[in-house]
């Protein structure tokens, strides 16, 4: 801890006035997550596991995440990409409401999946007639409201990497013979691919931490639509609060392992290019 | 017919190119010119990085770049092999698969390709840097795989932009003798962009001077170096240039001061005198084969190699090269005035190609 010095230059040190604060705030943020670990009930955790059903919720939110996330790099690579690459007038824009659900109450997205791919949506309307799909409420419709929430996390650190990589490579590519879809998956792709993965593993999280979209979209169906996050409200609703720390914990420690594996990169990586 | 033929308008922003070149197979032109003449922007052209707005570009016979016939070959297409400045290795390969790139986007197999990329590099003396990394290589090295890259891909026609920009001074001048030996083995025709004249003289068998997207002269190293048609193009080869109306044998420069010259054309000319013809003399001369006299004063004296470059107020103003024994035994210094004499057949005089613009603007 070098936050105070006693000696030596202080240029580039915190000023004093701020320590106060930032001390509050580093505690406001730490604290919470630490009573969760001491506060756990770990003698009684397979009790409670076994009573919360949680290895079928646990299994249901691995997978229902990772095929969320699959669903994700297949779009949003060549989302991103085009962002990225296109020269198309109302780009930015386009940008713009991509990115909307970043920003969206994942409640709202909910309501919007709804909308549109519910029963009676104006796109799930037809679903239903022609296909005889029905979305909300399924295990494809868990997929689909964390898909909806997660991918502007992929886009939005592939389009980055994208835009700041040297289009250099890809003209010297282009001299040497190869197609623009040679150039794509040999020289572009390639050299963003530190940050399709760190993305890729944002995502990832974010899906299995997903509530809001879910819950609406998907519903609370024990051992079909049932997520972690939704199982932790609905047992904390249910007055177990023990229970509801235990089934947290799972989510805790995904979190603690894609920060350790990610480091401060991602965060460095929207301000600086990727390697 | 594997040349190079360009003849078109390039426009980037504000800023448009309009020229007309053409290197033959098994030549070397270097495109000569000031930053921001729009050198590198033909060499894109040429390489389909951008596109002409009018004219029409061929390579190897084949129409590239004409957009009234709405023809525009892709890059991938034009088989240019292109050497650029920062190289643009791809810093995710190998060196060896960085040269084999080419030909395994041409559909040649993995083994083939670098079996044919081992051979070049071997051909550029750099075959031991096959298994590296390009952040791994010196910039010389560097250059010499981009060389390698581009000669791999077996192009129609080869392009350099500033192929010796970002070495430094003593990389540069190891790197430069190789590089002619591999531009003279290459059957194909050769356009090499640079700034830097001793380049363009050392590497090219014709120099092509484009200033603010203009040619301004064309022709071999040694009459770009006689009859500079412009002052950056003097500034360049290191003469005196000026700007005057001819008659009877003698020229009456813009910047005041006459010349006696050998010829008696008439009308406006361009004069252009030697800084190593020019003689310094304290006193005014007397009596000799020297047509031309004038009083002068120094102002400043660089060293350049076994010479001394000394720039002097005239009028004329010039550039004269005197050997350091001279600088001691005469004591030129700043400020001290002297005079020069040139004579007349030392004084070259030729038509001002810019004269037409300059009367029509």
């Amino acid at each position: 801890m070098t936050l105070v010095r006693t000696r030596g230059p202080r240029v580039g040190a915190p000023p004093r006035p701020l320590l106060v604060p930032a001390v509050v705030g580093g505690l406001f943020l730490v604290l919470p997550t630490l009573g969760l670990v001491i506060r756990a009930p770990w003698r009684s955790l397979g009790a409670s596991y076994r009573h919360a059903h949680v290895l079928d919720t646990l299994r249901i939110s691995l997978v229902t995440a990772t095929e969320a996330t699959v669903v994700c790099v297949l779009l949003g690579i060549p989302l991103a990409t085009a962002l990225a690459r296109s020269r198309m007038p109302g780009r930015r824009v386009v940008r713009a409401l991509v990115m909307l659900p970043l920003v969206v109450p994942p409640v709202v997205g909910g309501v919007a999946l709804f909308l549109a791919l519910g029963r009676n949506g104006y796109l799930g309307r037809y679903l239903d007639e022609w296909f005889g799909l029905a979305l909300p409420f399924t295990r494809t419709g868990i997929v689909i409201a964390q898909a909806f929430v997660a991918m502007p996390f992929l886009v939005v650190a592939v389009e980055g990497a994208l835009r700041s990589a040297d289009a250099g490579l890809d003209e010297a590519a282009a001299t040497l013979g190869a197609s623009p879809w040679r150039v794509f998956s040999r020289v572009t792709l390639p050299l963003v691919l530190p940050s399709v993965a760190a993305g890729t593993v944002l995502c990832w999280a974010r899906a299995l931490g997903e509530f809001g979209a879910t819950v609406l979209f998907g519903g609370n169906i024990q051992g079909l639509t049932r997520t972690l996050p939704t199982e932790v409200v609905t047992v904390f609703n249910a007055g177990d609060e023990s229970d509801a720390v235990a089934v947290s914990l799972p989510l805790l420690f995904v979190a603690v392992v894609v920060i350790a594996g990610l480091g401060d990169r991602w965060l460095r990586q929207s301000t600086a290019p990727a390697s | 017919m594997t040349s190079v033929d360009f003849a078109a308008r390039v426009e980037r922003g504000s800023f448009a190119v309009d020229a007309q070149l053409c290197v033959r197979a098994g030549e070397v032109v270097a495109l000569l010119g000031p930053n921001g003449a729009g050198k590198s922007t033909v060499l894109r052209a040429v390489a389909g990085l951008v596109a002409a707005r009018s004219g029409r570009i061929a390579v190897a016979g084949t129409v590239v770049d004409e957009p009234a016939c709405r023809v525009f070959v892709p890059t991938e297409r034009r088989r240019v092999g292109v050497v650029f400045q920062d190289h643009r290795l791809f810093p995710h390969q190998r060196v060896l698969d960085n040269v084999a790139f080419g030909a395994r986007a041409r559909g040649v197999g993995r083994d083939a390709a670098r079996t044919s990329a081992r051979g070049w590099l071997e051909r550029l003396g750099v075959g031991e840097l096959a298994a590296r990394r390009p952040r791994a290589l010196s910039g010389g090295q560097a250059q010499r795989v981009a060389l390698a890259r581009a000669l791999a891909s077996d192009p129609a026609a080869l392009l350099l932009d500033e192929p010796l920009a970002a070495l430094d001074v003593q990389t540069r001048a190891d790197v430069q003798g190789e590089l002619r030996t591999h531009l003279a083995d290459f059957a194909g025709p050769t356009l090499l962009v640079t700034h830097d004249p001793v380049e363009a003289l050392l590497l090219a068998n014709r120099i092509v001077v484009l200033e603010d997207g203009h040619v301004v002269q064309q022709g071999a190293a040694a009459e770009i170096t006689r009859r500079p048609a412009t002052p950056y193009v003097a500034r360049l080869v290191g003469t005196n240039l000026y700007r005057g109306d001819a008659e009877h044998g003698v020229v009456a420069l813009d910047g005041g001061g006459r010349l006696v010259v050998a010829g008696s054309g008439t009308g406006p000319v361009l004069v252009s005198v030697r800084p190593s013809a020019l003689t310094v003399h304290l006193n005014r001369p007397g009596a000799s084969s020297a047509r031309n006299t004038w009083a002068a004063t120094v102002s400043s004296l660089a060293a350049l190699g076994d010479r001394v470059r000394m720039t002097v107020t005239g009028p004329p103003d010039a550039a004269v090269d005197v050997t350091p024994a001279a600088v001691a035994e005469l004591g030129l210094a700043q400020g001290v005035a002297i005079w020069l004499a040139a004579k007349a057949v030392d004084v070259e005089t030729y038509p001002d190609p810019g004269a037409a613009v300059t009367v029509a603007g």
